[in-house]
């Protein structure tokens, strides 16, 4: 396998989980949330706001965020993209939205249950708690 | 745009080509490309191919299975000497996701080796498969290796990829025919057309589950 481990990583969604091992297929060395981007600071310099990506493609130096929301829950997720690329300018990361990882799916049949499972989709307007990074 | 049904029936007119109820046609919401497009645009890519490659008796490589329609008539628009040879790769699937990594399922006959390639592609969208397929080639150290593909959705694509020739640029739809699938179906249309949603999940279900 491409991506050897010392143990089992903890996916925070089962979308993530699926497009790792269509990593793997492809020989396509990854690496999970390597790596976290300061964003916004306050008064004192503390880190207020950060991001994350989920997928680090270590030959194409890109990062790969994955989201399942629907489209117009993906504000903040935008935000933050347009904020990493205004401080990291050099920095590669592409954002799959939810549309791309359902035409994935069933490119792919990532998912055994069918095309994309209800329990894969974020239709609440929260986002799942590993993307709130803010500094409270 | 024009209405699948009712383009499908113009074009096969006078033809063997069966358009009974219950046929392809049945599954297509609107055909985004007509059999007369695709075969000016074809034309098009065999002289702009000719001229580009006069002289270099290149090998066009196809990745089996889609990019057969395609090949079969992009071979006859080129009118110098050439090679044609296919390759064959497992694909990501439900029947591949416990198999480990992609692997070849059918190898060159034509050795590549100092020859100028041409892969040839029906489609290219995330680029996952071509990335894999342009190492492996490359790894054969030919004199030269482009990229020619009928249909692209750069929007689709996770990493950059050069691609030489386009011949569509298709929108972000899912679409089948002219050698586009979807689940081994459809690839004998002979335009590109959008697959209706319906069609999409009907064949999802289990037989017997049908509604």
């Amino acid at each position: 396998m491409p991506n050897p481990r010392n143990g089992p990583i903890q996916f925070s969604h089962p979308a993530e989980a699926a497009f790792a091992r269509v990593l793997d297929f492809y020989e396509i060395e990854w690496e999970y949330e390597p790596t976290t981007f300061p964003l916004e600071w306050d008064q004192d310099g503390r880190v207020m706001t950060a991001f994350s990506p989920d997928f680090y493609l270590v030959e194409e130096d890109l990062y790969i965020e994955l989201t399942t929301m629907q489209q117009r829950l993906v504000t903040r997720k935008n935000r933050k993209l347009r904020l990493l690329r205004e401080l990291y300018p050099d920095v590669k990361c592409k954002l799959m939205y939810r549309k791309d990882v359902e035409s994935l799916a069933v490119k792919y049949g990532l998912f055994e249950k069918g095309p994309v499972p209800a329990e894969c989709l974020d239709d609440n307007s929260g986002e799942p708690d590993r993307h709130r990074r803010e500094v409270e | 745009m024009k209405d699948g049904a009712n383009v499908f029936a113009d074009q096969s007119r006078g033809s063997d080509r069966c358009l009974d109820s219950g046929c392809l046609v049945e599954d297509i919401e609107q055909v985004l490309i007509s059999e007369g497009e695709i075969q000016a645009r074809v034309n098009e890519l065999g002289a702009q191919l000719s001229a580009t490659y006069a002289g270099k008796d290149p090998v066009l490589v196809g990745v089996l299975r889609g990019v057969f329609v395609f090949m079969a008539d992009l071979v006859r628009a080129i009118t110098i000497p050439i090679d044609v040879d296919f390759i064959g790769i497992t694909r990501y699937g439900p029947s591949t996701r416990t198999q480990g990594v992609v692997r070849l399922t059918k190898d060159l006959d034509v050795c590549i080796t100092g020859r100028h390639v041409l892969f040839v592609e029906d489609v290219i969208d995330t680029g996952l498969s071509l990335r894999y397929i342009l190492r492996t080639l490359q790894a054969r150290e030919p004199a030269s290796l482009m990229v020619c593909t009928l249909f692209n959705k750069p929007r689709k694509r996770l990493f950059d990829l050069d691609v030489a020739y386009t011949g569509f640029v298709l929108p972000d739809r899912f679409v089948v025919g002219y050698g586009l699938d979807y689940d081994e179906r459809y690839r004998n249309l002979p335009f590109v057309g959008v697959l209706r949603e319906e069609a999409i999940t009907r064949q999802r279900l289990p037989p017997g589950a049908q509604t």
